[in-house]
C-alpha cells in the first residue's frame, strides 16, 4: 500500500491511495476509516508521496 | 378462556397465549406495532453489503462490513473475518459470520466485536437519559460452534454509559432466537441527533476491564458482560447473527420485514453509492475532468472519502474517445452529491464537457 497526498481543486488537503484496488481517497477527517488506516501507517514509521495538484 | 367469533366462512380465536388465530389457520401471536419502523437497527436481516458483495473479509478495528455492521478487533488485527452468510434460519436469506482466525487469549482491555451505532435521530424517541426512559426490547438470531454464555452490551456515545446482558446458546451450530429486555437509563447523555445515540455490541471475547455485571447500567465502556465465551478464543469458531430487531416496549415483535430498496436507501444514508453512466463533467486539464455524483439519499454527513476502481470506470471526451483513469480522487461533496477527479491520458480538452462511467462508494458517513 502507497499514499499519496493531493490537494483537491477546491485546495484541501487529501490522500490517495496508488497503486491498489479498490483506490480510496480521503480528506483528513478523523471520523473516516480509511483515515483511520492511513494514520496507522504513517505511525508505522512510513511516509506518504507528496503532494501534486489533482 | 379463548374468545372465538364464528362468522359464515369460519372462525377467529382470540387467546391470551396464542393469540389471534384467523379462519385459515394464520396466527398473529403478539400484538402490532403500533407505530411505523419499530425496528431502529437497520440491516437486521444482513442483506445488504454494498462493500464486499458477499466477499469474506478480515476488517480492521473500527472498520465497517455489511452495511451498518461495524467491528471491533482490538489491540490486535486480524483476530476474525467476517462475512455475508446464506446460513439461516427459516424466514431470513443471509446472516453475519465471524470466523475466528486464531485461539487467542484477550487481554484486560480488548475487545472483540460487532455492533451497531444507530443514529441520535431514530432514538431521539425512547428518552434515555431522563426520567421517561423507555423500555425496550432485542432480539436477534444467532448460530455458534460454540455453547456457553455469552455477552454484549448497550452503550452511549460518550462510553460512560453501558448495559451489559447475556444470553445463552445452548446448542452448537443451531439457531436459537434470544430476546433482551432492558428498563432504559434515566441518566447519562443520549445523543439525539445524527450522531450515535445508541450502540448495540455483540461481544466476541472481551477483556475484564472493558466487562462488567449483566443486567444492570453502569457507568463506563463495557461492551460485554463479565465471563462471557469468546468467540476469538477458539481458532476456526464460528457465530453468525441475523434478524436483529431493536423496538420499544416490553415483548420482541415479529421481524419488520422492509422492502428491498426501502432497506438499501436506509443503508445509503451511511454509504452513498452512485452508479454513474456516461454522466456528463468537465475538463480542467487534457487529463483531468471533474464530476458531480447525485445521492439518491442525502447521506448523514457529507463524505469525506470516496472508494473505487479506476479499471471499471470510462472517461469520455466530448468527441466520445474513451480512456480509462488511473485516477479517481474525492474532490469535494455535500449530503447531496459527491465531487470527484479523474486522472487519465491527454485524451480531455480543457474547458469542454467529459462523461464518466463507473461506481463509486462514498465513505466517512457512518456513525
Amino acid at each position: 500500500m502507497i499514499y499519496k497526498l493531493y490537494k483537491t481543486t477546491f485546495g484541501q488537503n487529501a490522500v490517495i491511495t496508488v497503486g491498489v484496488e479498490p483506490q480510496v481517497s480521503f480528506l483528513f477527517d478523523p471520523a473516516n476509516t480509511d483515515y483511520q488506516q492511513y494514520l496507522k501507517w504513517v505511525e508505522a514509521g512510513n511516509q506518504p508521496e507528496p503532494a501534486e495538484e489533482v | 378462556m379463548p374468545l372465538i367469533l364464528t362468522g359464515t366462512s369460519g372462525s377467529t380465536t382470540l387467546d391470551s397465549s396464542a393469540g389471534l388465530t384467523f379462519s385459515d389457520s394464520s396466527n398473529q401471536a403478539a400484538a402490532a406495532s403500533p407505530f411505523g419502523l419499530k425496528n431502529r437497527i437497520i440491516n437486521g436481516d444482513c442483506r445488504i453489503d454494498q462493500r464486499n458483495a458477499g466477499a469474506v473479509v478480515t476488517p480492521a478495528n473500527g472498520a465497517y462490513t455489511l452495511d451498518r455492521w461495524g467491528v471491533n478487533q482490538f489491540a490486535n488485527a486480524s483476530k476474525f473475518s467476517v462475512q455475508q452468510s446464506s446460513t439461516v434460519p427459516t424466514g431470513f436469506n443471509n446472516s453475519l459470520l465471524v470466523t475466528s482466525l486464531s485461539a487467542y487469549s484477550v487481554g484486560v482491555s480488548d475487545i472483540y466485536a460487532i455492533f451497531q451505532r444507530i443514529e441520535g435521530y431514530n432514538v431521539a424517541d425512547l428518552g434515555w437519559g431522563t426520567a421517561n426512559a423507555q423500555t425496550v426490547t432485542l432480539s436477534f438470531w444467532v448460530r455458534s460452534s460454540l455453547t456457553g454464555t455469552f455477552g454484549g452490551a448497550f452503550q452511549n456515545d460518550a462510553g460512560d454509559r453501558a448495559y451489559p446482558f447475556t444470553y445463552t446458546i445452548s446448542s452448537a451450530n443451531t439457531w436459537e432466537q434470544k430476546t433482551i429486555t432492558v428498563a432504559g437509563d434515566t441518566t447519562g447523555t443520549w445523543l439525539k441527533t445524527n450522531g450515535s445515540g445508541l450502540q448495540i455490541t455483540f461481544g466476541l471475547g472481551v477483556g475484564s476491564n472493558r466487562s462488567a455485571t449483566a443486567g444492570a447500567w453502569a457507568a463506563g465502556n463495557y461492551g460485554s458482560a463479565t465471563g462471557a465465551t469468546s468467540v476469538v478464543g477458539t481458532n476456526g469458531a464460528t457465530f453468525y447473527i441475523t434478524g436483529v430487531q431493536f423496538e420499544i416496549g416490553s415483548t420482541a415483535t415479529p421481524f419488520e420485514r422492509r422492502l428491498y430498496g426501502q432497506e438499501l436507501a436506509n443503508c445509503q444514508r451511511y454509504l452513498p453509492a452512485t452508479y454513474l453512466s456516461a454522466h456528463p463533467g468537465w475538463c480542467y486539464a487534457t487529463t483531468g475532468a471533474i464530476f458531480a455524483a447525485p445521492f439518491a439519499v442525502p447521506s448523514r454527513v457529507y463524505p469525506s472519502g470516496l472508494s473505487v476502481t479506476p479499471a471499471s470506470c470510462i472517461v469520455y471526451n466530448g468527441a466520445l474517445s474513451t480512456a480509462i483513469p488511473s485516477a479517481i480522487a474525492w474532490n469535494g461533496a455535500t449530503v447531496y452529491e459527491g465531487n470527484f477527479a479523474t486522472t487519465t491520458s491527454a485524451i480531455l480538452t480543457l474547458g469542454q464537457s467529459g462523461g464518466f462511467t463507473g461506481n463509486i462508494l462514498w465513505t466517512g458517513c457512518e456513525l
